[in-house]
């Protein structure tokens, strides 16, 4: 029998030890507690936001998991498919498809988009293994170039747009902004339910939750486990049989069709489309958000993009007002909410690879034992 | 055998995403509908406009129109179905109808005359293409991002 002493260290170091696992959630639970009563904001307004923004980017998020599993670490280049979802809206835009199907057609438009742009970088990571977060960085910086000349000059000259509200006056290239008026919100409102103040976009959430099971289901099929094995070790995957390079292309191409879909999601709930910028930090926030709820380089759940949400959306509500209500200055909140998400990834990065070395330093110190060990018998 | 199975799934998929494009097309097609409450004359003959007409669509109004008024509703698919409230003269008695019209495909904005409406004129005494004003704003200054392109390239001249 414990007495009460001990019971009470025993609960103190599984305290210390949940928060020596989880530094980033913790650290950002902690902001969130500082911020949030200085802030001064109603607990319905703050619902009412975070249950926004959960419907509005979960999606994109979750597109991050399944290269993950395989081992391709946190894919930068789920902007590609933001930029083959924005393609979609644009013509979609320009053929005045409206509300729901406007949404089902553009993302029919742009799975094809994506599948190109994900093969085509998931053959690129294929020929930097072990490099693949700041391959596909780079890969998306080209891409985006582009992306630029496809909307800048293709479109209105060789791709037909006749639309004059998305159109530039000169006769080809797109807006800055092309407006998604007829489409905003429509598949947030179909379905939603309010209570109290706080609106709650059901079938966005439906989409969300239909997602989360795929993933779970995926994980426990033949290419799930074979993307799971991959992830572990590439060689002993190779040696079981596994085509590596195929099950890794496959699993960026998921990636790049659902962050397509989520990019679409995700500008429908806000109505207008940035052409030249919408994409450009997508991928830099997404990742920000699942490594503030917990994932790593290596690992990542679907609890991890749910709580990762709450918090990094929280801060992004009540930063500026904190920053403002502080030092009286609402910028100073904006300057955080971006060197934190700059720094997270950072963060990440650095314990990812401390961890990596301690396992090897481990691995080769219990070596040198069992080598010592056998020399002595 | 296995082959072939996974060639006709793919080519099922993709007939399958096609048919639901297609259908998305049509049904998804947006036109902007204006009403025009104002007298128009069609083979000689002077049609006036109604001292009111209230349009009601989706059981909301959308409009509330006097003499040489114009009010405009939204309507996503190639069928728009409207309830009209027509007073003829000041003070007298408020009709009450339903009209469904077939919108044409190839127009965005769509005017509809509601006196040659009312008087059940063939569809082109009642409905024409509204052309908007050509945009005589200045050119655009394009801003893609930081990483990109000169000004002078994306702004050429």
């Amino acid at each position: 029998m414990m007495n009460k002493n001990e019971q009470k260290i025993s609960i103190g170091k599984k305290i210390g030890g949940f928060i020596r696992s989880n530094p980033v959630p913790m650290m950002f639970v902690l902001i969130c507690a500082v911020c949030i009563p200085i802030s001064g904001f109603s607990a319905g307004y703050l619902l009412n936001e975070i249950i926004t923004r959960m419907g509005r980017n979960i999606f994109l998020i979750l597109s991050l998991l399944i290269p993950i599993m395989a081992g391709m670490g946190l894919n930068f280049g789920m902007t590609l498919g933001a930029m083959a979802g924005e393609i979609g809206l644009i013509l979609v835009a320009d053929w005045q498809i409206w509300g729901i199907p406007g949404i089902i057609l553009a993302m029919i438009i742009s799975i094809p988009l994506s599948i190109g742009l994900g093969i085509l970088c998931g053959n690129l990571l294929n020929r930097a293994k072990g490099r693949e977060m700041v391959t596909s960085l780079i890969i998306s910086y080209f891409m985006n170039g582009l992306y630029q000349l496809v909307v800048l000059y293709m479109m209105g000259s060789i791709i037909p747009i006749k639309h004059y509200s998305i159109m530039l006056p000169r006769g080809y290239g797109i807006r800055n902004t092309v407006s998604l008026l007829n489409m905003r919100q429509s598949l947030d409102n179909l379905l939603a339910i309010n209570i109290g103040n706080v609106k709650i976009p059901v079938l966005t959430f439906l989409i969300i939750a239909a997602l989360c099971f795929f993933i779970i289901w995926f994980r426990k099929t033949k290419l799930g486990q074979d993307m799971r094995a991959v992830g572990q070790d590439m060689d002993v995957a190779r040696d079981a049989g596994i085509n590596v390079d195929k099950t890794r292309i496959i699993s960026i191409v998921m990636s790049t069709v659902f962050a397509g879909f989520g990019m679409i999601i995700y500008l429908q709930n806000i109505g207008n489309m940035p052409t030249y910028s919408a994409h450009s930090q997508i991928g830099m926030f997404c990742i920000a958000a699942l490594l503030i709820g917990g994932a790593s380089v290596d690992k990542a759940s679907i609890g991890n993009v749910f709580l990762g949400v709450i918090l990094f959306h929280l801060m992004f509500i009540v930063a500026p007002k904190t920053g403002a209500v502080i030092t009286g200055d609402s910028m100073i909140g904006e300057y955080f909410r971006v060197f934190v998400s700059y720094g997270v990834i950072t963060v990440a990065l650095i314990m990812y690879e401390t961890k990596k070395r301690k396992a090897k330093a481990k691995a080769g110190r219990q070596l040198e034992l069992a080598q010592t060990g056998e020399d002595k018998q | 055998m296995n082959a072939k199975r996974k060639f006709l799934f793919r080519a099922g998929a993709i007939v399958i995403l096609l048919l639901i494009a297609g259908a998305m097309f049509i049904v998804g097609r947006g036109h902007t509908v204006f009403f025009d409450n104002k007298a128009i004359e069609y083979n000689g003959q002077t049609y006036a406009a109604p001292y009111k007409v209230v349009v009601i669509v989706d059981g909301e109004q959308a409009a509330k129109l006097y003499d040489k008024e114009r009010g405009k509703a939204i309507c996503i698919g190639q069928k728009f179905t409207m309830s009209l409230e027509v007073t003829e003269v000041k003070g007298g008695n408020e009709e009450t109808s339903t009209i469904t019209l077939d919108l044409p495909y190839n127009m965005d904005g769509i005017i509809i005359n509601m006196p040659a409406l009312l008087a059940g004129l063939p569809e082109e005494a009642y409905l024409s293409e509204f052309i908007s004003a050509p945009d005589e704003t200045e050119e655009e200054e394009v801003v893609p991002d930081d990483l990109t392109l000169p000004e002078d390239i994306t702004n050429p001249g």
